[in-house]
């Protein structure tokens, strides 16, 4: 039986299940849900940085013409969860995470929501929100991570870790050691964060939300308003981009379900660019040293790595940066530490490959300078260092094929036109230089439930609550859905998106496939063993057989010893008289055997550049990609995960920084014209390649995860070739003009 | 000159019996002065005849609503994207009388008497136009929420001749943001469809 | 955005007259510069003055030089084929602005009146003499790679942000302005004004004033390049650009324009090069010194100190391209 269950091998054309929907302006994202009677709620954002709020200034707001209500501190109702000792000072219930809006009058941030305007129409919500204004009591305020990144007083120390001795780079002769800044990076996917709430009564919500989890936001609401999570549903049909936005719930949901139940009708908030930047998360600011010693020979002697990263001085952020160190190269020493500091800001979250992302700029970058001193080919030195078990736990990789994409990579971008010689090679006038790095995700399998309905007239409906930010998974699961049960992909439909369906994961981590898919295996599998008892209780020329003499393959169940002797689903069901085949199943997480292995997903990024010796202007000319994910599930969207995380990856480089008035704690470039992520112009030619190698022991399909992989090693493979190309070793991201000429 | 708006606004304001009706805030229309004609000139709209996908639309609208958001807030024609609501990513790019522009950066009335084609209006009945063929074949999206926009540069770029090679696409094509970095990909899709040379 | 007065013009005379009539009233056309202010509550007006419907659109040469409307996108003339040929630096330095949407929707006009980028223009919380006289500069003490290294004062070292109008400024163009009592000329260079004490006003067109045309006369420059330098490759303002026009016979230059952007609150003219090129033979070393003569009186900030280096960088690697 589990051999039967394999997905079909040759690739169908891959287009995207809801490619349609998405070139016609259809896909309805959360903003766009017409509901009858609708109001508009904009918020009123602080403009200081710490403090607390005197008096809000609201009469001249509350006169403009369409206002409906002006909701802040002074009239909100008590939320249960953001006010969890209201009622029993002792008893701790359900505690909102993060900013609870509206809640009192303190202020955390610049940029935090302090009020929100209601009103009949958008232009009027927006013209009176900025009527309101807010008298302050300013307190002095930490906003400056450089000036406090090593001052011990305002640090919080987190996970130290060591094996061998600690800071044997020191000592050795062969050793580099170098700091590294990589700045505020905010997410701005192109989709605004935007809620539409409705109340049926006082006990029934439902929400129009863009989240990476719809059950996770339902059951955020349902605990923070005190509601049956039955009641609370939430749809997330469309999701524009999030990278990690959407991971949780930002205050802009609970506001808009307040704003909801004061006005009882439905009420739409819909973040502007400017709020994106100071609301619903970004990339923390992360300062890092790194020493690293080899022999002469190559072998890594020591790698000492130490991080400080922001958080909120209202929750606790961390991510694993540091962590890649620890385990990617064979090593025998290795130190770690990792710090996080608070400053008066809002809360950081993850953004594309968190943790790794930052931390890997340090280490590849200072295995790259390292290779230079070694003078061995950057390649080699990895290879060198390879390791083959998890140097932490010692336990085997699942699967690991970073060779092959070593192989694939350094063929395909031409490696052996790469100088030795940073600076030496010139193309029509420009220096050029080529850079590799690794990047690397943890991979895994979390739970998820799939309900299948297989009709009588050879359609399949898969459907799971989790949502689709952009990286394919409703492709995917089809993909999976119609592979495993031999039916065309057009007669498998998954639907998605609403948390109403059976409960999936919330997208993050490069976990949806996975999970999903498992759990979809399962359902397909039943699926088969029901049509395979229906066909042997009811057709005539299966009488008798074992489920196991009986296959199938095209929609067809037939006998192993008699291949003549077929029946499709169709037939069966109708001769069955069961029209509908329902299936419900839960995959799990990863069983006690799966964990006795280490779960990666690789990547190595290849980038071809030139950089203007006169100017300092980098033009990249090429990127090569190469990814061990396991088994590829769907070509197309795959790929495309890639090279979008490969442009993520240029952007962290080149041009992204979110940038503060320490002054004023306020933003200077809170807008798409100022904080510069990459455009067209921006981006060359890139190839992407996969080990395709399925990984089995993570689950049957043999799928690991790619969208954290995609950007994670890209921003230093650029660094590196900057400084092949030109003998500059820049530490600071973005690397710009300026640090070249 | 044209008085496009109420042409007795200024009487109308001075013989404030008729704005008393409305009970918005009275004490500040009881005030005089020039804050009380702003006031006041929230509740004025103006005509507005647009022709969107072939479709005329007669309208009212007040003059501070954008042609973005009067797609679509009003005309619930949603497939015209906001990214940025200040010209500086092109996920609300139109075709007004067949050129591109922002939506959110032009006044829906400065639109009086025009064509307007937004994503909706490209393809011909269930027909797709060779771009949305082309981005769907080439995968010239992810999440899809710049892809309306882009697309319709796209239609643009080819149409208008800059489309002759790679860098020049790319330049004309830099208004349009795509986050989850579908460049390469939209690149392909308009080369195809410039060398597939159909009349767009 | 507070909501206004919306009225379409159908002659001059008539936005000139309502303009004049209300102080508070301003005129739109492109939009692209004022509606994103409105957006932001930079400015409010009671009034906007739709100038679209008149006829300042054509572009036409005459014996001696080439005519354009105040009201010309800036994509026809970016697009047009005399201007393409007799004035490639313009095409150019049109082709670097904005984006192919922007460039549809923005006039000539309304892109030599565009504001100054600069983030504390934009935010109203935050200190601006030019936005609010007296509030203070933001940027002087604050975040200022995008700003002044020349002609800025203590109250303001904004720049202008527009790359048209370091091309018009380098080619001896003149901007023709109608008023109510009589039409006037000022030399493009003379157009824009430097901050001083007086930040708010960003240049000498008087209130009621309306843009014509610009003229720029026919020149004898066969080499021409606008270089823009930029944060991204493309769809950013620049961090200096460089305006380059000369005519060079046997690799002698007869004569010389040079102007910058990116670096001050004018399109920046770079005379005194411009003076030191003429009549000389190009050599690396020329290029060199020209750069150097260029920057010579820069004054830098806090994050901008790199734009002396770049502008050099920036200026020799346009004279080279120019000539090549």
């Amino acid at each position: 039986m589990e051999k039967e269950l394999s997905i079909t091998e040759s690739y169908f054309v891959d287009d995207r299940v809801d490619g349609i929907d998405k070139v016609t302006g259809k896909a309805t994202y959360a903003a766009e849900h017409k509901l009858p009677d609708m109001a508009y709620a904009v918020f009123v954002c602080s403009t200081i940085t710490k403090g607390s709020i005197k008096n809000m200034l609201l009469s001249k707001a509350r006169k403009a013409p369409g206002v409906l209500d002006i909701i802040y501190y002074g009239n909100c109702p008590v939320v249960p969860g953001h006010n969890p000792y209201a009622k029993d000072p002792n008893k701790k219930g359900y505690e909102w995470r993060g900013l609870k809006v509206f809640a009192n009058n303190l202020v955390h941030s610049n940029g935090q929501p302090i009020a929100m305007v209601i009103a009949d129409t958008l232009e009027r919500a927006v013209h009176a929100s900025s009527l309101v204004k807010a008298e302050y009591v300013q307190e002095v305020f930490d906003i400056d991570f450089e000036k406090l990144k090593q001052d011990d007083n305002k640090l919080i120390k987190l996970n130290e870790y060591k094996r061998g001795t600690a800071d044997v780079y020191k000592s050795a002769a062969i050793h580099v050691e170098g700091e590294f800044t990589v700045p505020y990076e905010t997410h701005n996917p192109m989709e605004m964060h935007a809620t539409i709430a409705v109340w049926d009564g006082d006990d029934k919500l439902t929400v129009y939300d863009k989240t990476q989890g719809p059950k996770s936001t339902q059951s955020e609401l349902a605990a923070n308003f005190g509601l049956d999570p039955k009641n609370v549903r939430v749809i997330a049909e469309f999701i524009g981009g999030a990278f990690g936005s959407g991971l949780r719930s930002w205050p802009n949901v609970p506001a808009a379900c307040i704003a909801a139940r004061i006005l009882k009708r439905p009420v739409k908030l819909v973040l502007t660019r400017e709020q994106m930047f100071t609301i619903v998360g970004y990339r923390p600011y992360a300062w890092q040293k790194i020493g690293i010693s080899a022999s002469a020979d190559g072998k890594l002697t020591g790698i000492t790595h130490h991080a400080v990263s922001n958080t909120s001085r209202y929750e606790n952020f961390s991510e694993g940066i540091v962590n890649a160190s620890q385990f990617m190269y064979t090593c025998p020493n290795v130190n770690t530490s990792y710090k996080i500091l608070p400053l008066d800001i809002n809360t950081p979250t993850w953004m594309r490959g968190p943790g790794p992302a930052t931390g890997c700029v340090a280490l590849e970058c200072a295995l790259d300078e390292l290779s230079y001193k070694l003078n061995i080919d950057p390649i080699e030195l990895r290879l060198i260092n390879h390791t083959e078990t998890h140097p932490v736990s010692e336990l085997p990789w699942s699967s690991k094929f970073l060779k092959e994409c070593y192989q694939l990579g350094k063929e395909k971008i031409g490696w052996h036109n790469r100088p030795t010689v940073p600076g030496s090679l010139k193309e029509n006038g420009m220096l050029a230089g080529y850079g590799m790095a690794v990047g690397v995700f943890g991979a895994g399998r979390g739970q998820a439930s799939v309900k299948g309905l297989l009709k009588d007239n050879g359609t399949l409906v898969l459907q799971s609550a989790v949502s689709d930010m952009g990286p394919g998974t409703s492709t995917a699961m089809v993909k999976i859905g119609a592979g495993l049960m031999g039916l065309p992909e057009n007669k498998v439909e998954f639907e998605l998106g609403d948390s109403d369906l059976p409960p999936g994961p919330t997208q993050g981590g490069s976990g949806s496939t996975s999970a999903v898919g498992a759990a979809i295996t399962d359902v397909c599998g039943e699926l088969i063993n029901i049509l395979k008892e229906l066909a042997i209780a009811n057709a005539p020329s299966f009488a008798g057989l074992k489920p196991d003499a009986v296959a199938y393959d095209h929609g067809e169940l037939y006998v192993i010893d008699d291949r003549a002797k077929r029946i499709s689903f169709t037939d069966v069901m109708q001769l069955a008289k069961k029209p509908l085949i329902e299936v419900d199943k839960t995959s799990g997480r990863l069983s006690a055997e799966a964990r006795k292995y280490a779960m990666n997903s690789f990547s190595v990024h290849f980038v071809k550049l030139h950089v203007n010796p006169v100017t300092g202007v980098i033009q990249l000319k090429h990127i090569v990609s190469t990814a061990d994910a396991g088994k590829i599930i769907a070509y197309n969207p795959a790929r495309s995960q890639m090279v979008g995380g490969a442009v993520g990856g240029v952007g962290m480089a080149l041009t992204e920084s979110t940038l503060i008035d320490p002054r004023y704690g306020r933003y200077i470039n809170s807008n798409f014209a100022d904080y510069h992520v990459p455009v067209h112009a921006d981006i060359p030619e890139i190839d992407v390649l996969f080990a395709d190698k399925p990984d089995l022991i993570i689950n049957p399909m043999g799928s690991k995860g790619i969208g954290e992989i995609a950007i994670v090693g890209v921003a230093p493979a650029i660094a590196n070739a900057i400084y092949n190309a030109t003998g500059k070793r820049i530490r600071e991201l973005p690397i710009t003009a300026d640090n070249l000429m | 000159m044209d008085k496009l708006p109420n042409e007795s606004r200024r009487s109308f304001l001075k013989n404030s019996a008729a704005l008393t009706a409305l009970t918005f805030s009275p004490t500040v229309l009881i005030k005089a002065g020039a804050h009380d004609e702003k006031i006041a000139s929230l509740f004025e709209k103006v005509p507005l005849q647009l022709s969107i996908n072939g479709v005329t639309h007669k309208l009212t609208v007040e003059p501070r609503v954008t042609l973005l958001d009067l797609l679509r807030e009003q005309l619930g024609l949603t497939g015209t994207k906001k990214g940025c609501d200040h010209g500086q990513c092109g996920a609300c790019t139109v075709h007004v009388d067949g050129r591109g522009i922002n939506s959110c950066l032009s006044l829906a009335i400065m639109n009086n008497g025009k064509k307007i084609t937004t994503i909706e209006g490209l393809a011909n009945g269930n027909n797709l136009h060779p771009m949305q063929e082309a981005f769907i074949k080439h995968d010239g999206f992810q999440c899809g929420y710049c892809t309306p926009g882009q697309i319709m540069s796209a239609v643009a770029c080819v149409r208008e001749g800059h489309a002759n090679n790679k860098a020049e696409i790319r330049e004309f094509m830099s208004g349009n943001i795509c986050r989850c970095g579908a460049y390469p990909n939209i690149i392909d899709a308009i080369t195809e469809v410039k060398n597939g040379g159909q009349s767009l | 955005m507070i909501n206004f007065e919306y009225s379409k013009a159908k002659s001059a005379k008539d936005a000139m007259e309502a303009r004049t009539k209300n102080p508070a009233a301003q005129f739109i056309a492109g939009g692209t510069n004022l509606v994103d202010l409105m957006k932001r509550g930079v400015t409010a007006p009671e009034q906007l003055i739709d100038i679209t419907a008149l006829p300042l659109k054509q572009i036409s040469a005459s014996a001696n030089g080439i005519t354009i409307g105040a009201l010309a996108l800036n994509s026809d003339v970016a697009e047009n084929e005399l201007v393409k040929t007799k004035f490639s630096l313009l095409a150019q330095a049109l082709h670097a602005g904005a984006s192919a949407q922007l460039r549809n929707m923005a006039t000539v006009g309304g892109n030599i009146m565009q504001r100054t980028r600069c983030s504390y223009f934009y935010d109203m919380e935050m200190p601006c003499n030019k936005r609010t006289a007296g509030s203070g500069c933001g940027a002087a003490e604050g975040y200022n790679r995008m700003h002044a290294i020349f002609g800025a004062s203590d109250s303001c070292i904004a720049v202008h942000p527009s790359d048209m109008c370091v091309a018009l400024a380098a080619l001896d163009a003149t901007v023709h302005i109608s008023g109510i009592k009589n039409e006037r000329k000022i030399s493009f260079t003379d157009f824009h004004r430097l901050p001083g004490n007086t930040p708010e006003l960003d240049n000498h067109l008087q209130p009621g004033e309306l843009i014509n045309s610009i003229y720029i006369p026919n020149n004898h420059f066969n080499k021409n390049h606008y270089l823009k330098i930029r944060d991204r490759a493309s769809y950013a303002f620049a961090l200096v650009s460089v305006a380059v026009a000369l005519e060079v016979k046997d690799q002698v230059i007869k004569s010389a324009r040079l102007a910058m952007g990116g670096v001050a609150h004018k399109p920046w003219r770079l005379t005194e090069a411009e003076q030191f090129l003429a009549g000389k033979q190009i050599t690396e070393k020329l290029f060199q010194e020209a750069a150097e003569l260029s920057l010579q009186h820069a004054k830098t900030y806090q994050h901008n100190g790199f734009k002396i280096k770049l502008g050099k960088a920036a200026i020799f690697e346009a004279l080279t391209n120019a000539n090549t």
